[in-house]
């Protein structure tokens, strides 16, 4: 534990530290200069790894938010005089502002479409940059002068000292965020958004806000980007320096704090890896044994596929070859940066740090931390209080249409607390669309759903789960990137004040409350009987443990129903019984459950009132036994036959264990 | 006097804006069999252009020339899908974003390098001199831009509807998975996608050529368009695109008209965020019913 921590944090100290004191040991302005940069395009890009590396998608956005910070504050220090706390925070705010309001209709889309609107935000905010000569100078640019901070004015030390601690800060409040729930959003929605919306998280609101955030950081390092170099052309902030910033985020590692450090070390050491020609040609040269070494190994091992080996040899064989031939490599530089990235992108997806993190926990045998002690489980999941059954879910003349086809077609049924409701019926009668409608996948073309009398939402997962209705998938939905106690823990949120609050968290003030949540997941684990699994990730776990753990991660939302969609489906009999009897225990605890099953021992055995549904509506309600004997449901599942004879084929229910 | 500069700007614009269309297919044709779009497409466009224009200068005929321009924009097409976008394919993740953008950096350079950084004319058998239609000027070479961008579409739409290869390229964009289970292989079919968007670029270079000159730069306004047609279109529909891009050139030729030629891109990027806004599927796109 210790060993762990020391490590890492030391680690982080010590690099901060040296930064710090550099300027002191050597007293030289160009290196000066050169880690100001450093600094400036860590934030940049600590902010755009919260969309590239978390979010999982490509913005093209965040030059021109470096953009929209460096003249907000080069307007607040010319045209109003403002120091430069103002101006810092004017850049901050307005870049947070835009980048909302981008994200709002962006984010609505996934992948190519994001990246095309980013990349035509980017061309926008040049073109106006351009053209609103008024306000910005147009094409001659801006000039400023540096603002007095306090009324102190900055000499160049000490402009590179703040935007160090500057750095330094948002490296913290970035790792405070990222450890918390805000962190877990963020990776639980680029693994499954619907799930993330079924728990009540919220995949939209999270997305615009970490999007904002991201923004925000490209707002703050564009006012020091401003003062640094006190002159701003709207040319800076074109498509290219875009390109140039996915690189470094790239390069150096998505979701990592490091990466994005490296990945600024490389884009504010560029332009002299160019000019310098002996550098060039030994990096390239460093670079092309590496990916051999690794295409070697690779290919030897059968652990990357041929072209994933072969593409960066060529890639920088090209470059060292080019870079004997050519005469300027200066015109070559968009040629050079491609090649690099390129190969890192297909030889090290995870980037430098993510490959040296990998490399460097085996070096030094950093142990993994050890399990949270688990809560009380009482305290987690309440045991039964006492039950009215009174009816808790009424399902009202629900209609729901495709099209021409009435997949629910004025369909009518009261569940009652306490109770496991049983849904049965024969393929395409409706039962999914029933599920879907109520948790709020799908609008309803007509009818209401009622909780506790008072009508849910329509149409919104993130609305019916937060008003307390937790579903589980058919075709599993888990955060699979994610470890069994972390996909629990995503679920947990209502129960953590402190762990919600942004400035709470970016201050590390949640610290306690997470280990409480820890805690309390565990609990939840273990009485799905995963508790040694806890640290897996859920895309390793056997098929029959993931749709456990599915039912603990709904169960963690604390609803007041509780849908489980064919929870048995694809289990093997052993893991049917298991999963039987932690339904069972779900309920014991006075959880209100509407099943949805195609095993018919499963719903004779467990539920205490069953509808059944053909053609979108009810056919039979009663208890499993009465249902059975219905002859319309007979009917409906084995076809026109003498209902007695029919009867008394059905198989007996397998006797409880 | 103001109607007929209206409808002279409408008509030029528009003409114009079937270029941005035409581009934007390109993109469709790659985003049906493989849900990936080539965000170098731009260049794309202007490497064919500068290879006709090598050829032209080499001396051979027009026909010849529109014919090696076309075969060498398939060539690139296939080199970016091989290159760019066939292992994120397989990993399943959007790598091919990053990629795809990276190569049409080393494209941009390479051509920088190769034909150097100024902007050249390219020669063309048809007239320049303008035709007067019901009070409007049209000049010939523009006409054929339609005439090229219309011929070009129909000829892969005519492909993709009577072919047993077209409707192997319907099957694969409908579902990829039931497509290889008949026993089309998907792979050849994103190739055979990339191929044609390839050739769509070079077409789209070598209408657009004799109009703004060929350069290095010469595709990236264009591609912005293309991108905004796309999305404000929905990446489905090819009658779609051929709308759009009317009218967003329409509207962008009155617009820098009006408010001066720097805002000439607004309105294209203004329309699509609006539209993003409003119908994020596209105008013309379906929309999707989440399944789980």
């Amino acid at each position: 534990m210790w060993k762990r921590l020391l490590l890492i944090r030391g680690a982080e100290l010590l690099m901060f530290a040296v930064l710090l004191a550099l300027p002191l040991a050597v007293q030289n302005n160009y290196l000066l200069g050169l880690l100001t940069l450093l600094s400036i395009y860590g934030i940049l890009l600590i902010g755009l790894d919260v969309t590239v590396g978390y979010l999982g998608q490509v913005n093209l956005a965040q030059a021109a938010f470096l953009g929209i910070g460096a003249y907000t504050a080069g307007l607040f220090v010319t045209k109003l005089g403002a120091g430069f706390l103002v101006s810092a925070l004017a850049a901050t705010a307005v870049a947070t502002a835009l980048g909302a309001l981008l994200a709002l209709p962006a984010l609505r889309l996934e992948g190519p479409q994001f990246a095309l609107a980013t990349l035509s935000f980017t061309a926008l905010n040049v073109t106006v940059l351009n053209e609103m000569e008024w306000l910005t100078g147009g094409a001659q640019g801006l000039s400023l002068s540096r603002p007095p901070l306090f009324g102190m004015s900055l000499s160049a030390r000490g402009f590179y000292w703040l935007c160090m601690a500057l750095f330094a800060l948002v490296w913290l409040a970035m790792r405070n965020l990222l450890a918390s729930q805000w962190g877990r959003a963020f990776e639980a929605l680029r693994d499954s958004p619907i799930a993330t919306d079924a728990m009540g998280v919220g995949t939209y609101r999270h997305k615009v806000a970490g999007f904002a955030l991201g923004s925000a950081l490209g707002g703050l390092a564009g006012a020091l980007y401003a003062f640094n170099f006190q002159y701003l052309q709207p040319q800076a902030f074109v498509y290219e320096l875009t390109v140039i910033l996915l690189l470094g985020v790239v390069l150096g590692g998505r979701k990592s704090l490091w990466g994005a450090f490296v990945g600024a070390t490389l884009v504010a050491l560029l332009p002299n890896l160019l000019s310098n020609r002996t550098l060039f040609e030994f990096m390239s040269g460093a670079g092309f044994l590496f990916a051999l070494f690794a295409a070697i190994r690779g290919l030897l091992r059968k652990t990357m596929r041929p072209f994933q080996a072969i593409a960066p040899v060529v890639a920088t064989g090209v470059l060292v070859v080019g870079g004997l031939l050519v005469s300027n490599t200066e015109d070559w530089r968009k040629a050079i940066f491609a090649l690099m990235l390129f190969s890192v992108v297909v030889g090290l997806p995870e980037g430098l740090m993510g490959f040296a993190a990998k490399f460097l926990s085996r070096l030094f045998r950093i142990p993994d931390p050890p399990p949270p002690a688990p809560s009380q489980l009482d305290g987690v999941l309440p045991p039964r209080r006492a039950m009215s059954g009174g009816p808790l879910l009424e399902i009202r003349d629900l209609k729901r249409h495709f099209g021409g086809v009435r997949a629910l077609d004025g369909l009518s049924t009261t569940v009652r607390e306490g109770h496991i409701h049983g849904l049965i019926g024969p393929n395409g009668s409706g039962k999914s669309t029933l599920v879907n409608v109520v948790s709020g996948l799908y609008t309803p073309s007509a009818g209401e759903v009622l909780l506790r009398g008072q009508p849910l939402p329509r149409g919104s997962l993130f609305e019916t789960a937060r008003t307390g209705v937790a579903r589980t998938f058919q075709n599993l939905q888990l955060f699979t990137g994610m470890t069994a106690l972390e996909n629990i823990m995503v679920a947990m949120r209502g129960n953590y004040r402190r762990s919600r609050n942004l400035p709470l968290v970016l201050l590390g003030l949640g610290r306690t409350e997470e280990k409480q949540a820890q805690a309390d997941a565990l609990a939840l684990l273990e009485f799905v009987g995963l508790g040694a699994d806890w640290r897996t990730p859920a895309k390793d776990l056997t098929y029959g443990a993931q749709r456990f753990l599915e039912i603990a991660r709904a169960v963690a939302c604390k609803p007041a129903v509780l849908i489980l969609d064919e929870p048995a489906a694809g289990l093997s009999h052993p893991d049917m019984r298991r999963q039987m009897e932690i339904i069972g225990r779900v309920h014991e605890r006075g959880m209100t459950i509407l099943l949805i099953e195609h095993h018919m021992d499963v719903v004779s055995e467990l539920c205490n009132v069953v509808t059944v549904l053909d053609g979108g509506k009810v056919i039979a309600e009663g208890t499993p036994g009465e249902v059975k004997r219905h002859p319309k449901v007979i009917e409906a599942y084995l076809g026109e036959v003498e209902a007695g004879e029919a009867a008394a084929e059905t198989p007996a229910p397998v006797p409880a264990t | 006097m103001t109607l007929s500069i209206i409808a002279q700007m409408t008509v030029s614009g528009s003409l114009m804006g079937l270029v941005y269309a035409l581009i934007a297919y390109g993109f469709q044709l790659t985003y049906a069999t493989s849900k990936s779009v080539n965000f170098g497409q731009g260049e794309l466009v202007m490497v064919s252009a500068f290879v006709s224009l090598t050829l032209i200068t080499l001396g051979l005929p027009y026909w010849l020339v529109v014919l090696g321009g076309l075969f060498f924009g398939a060539l690139l097409g296939l080199f970016v899908e091989r290159a760019g976008v066939r292992l994120a394919l397989e990993q399943r993740s959007e790598g091919w974003i990053l990629l795809t953008i990276i190569l049409g950096l080393l494209f941009f350079s390479v051509a920088e390098n190769v034909w150097g950084r100024d902007d050249r004319p390219f020669p063309t058998p048809i007239s320049q001199q303008p035709i007067h239609i019901l009070a409007v000027d049209v000049t010939p070479v523009e006409l054929s831009v339609a005439v090229g961008v219309f011929a070009i579409m129909g000829a892969i739409e005519i492909f993709k509807r009577q072919t047993l290869l077209g409707k192997a390229f319907d099957a694969v964009s409908a579902d990829r998975d039931a497509g290889e289970l008949m026993g089309i292989s998907a792979t050849q079919t994103v190739k055979l996608s990339y191929a044609l968007s390839g050739v769509v670029a070079a077409v789209a270079g070598i209408l657009v050529s004799p109009i703004t000159t060929v350069g290095p730069t010469m595709a990236s306004a264009l591609v912005l368009k293309a991108f905004s047609v796309a999305v404000v279109a929905g990446l489905e529909s090819g009658f779609g695109v051929v709308v759009v891009g009317m009218f967003l050139g329409a509207l962008e030729s009155i617009a820098s008209f009006y408010l001066g030629s720097g805002w000439r891109e607004a309105p294209g990027l203004v329309l699509l965020i609006l539209a993003l806004a409003i119908r994020p599927t596209g105008v013309f796109g379906k929309t999707l019913i989440r399944k789980v």
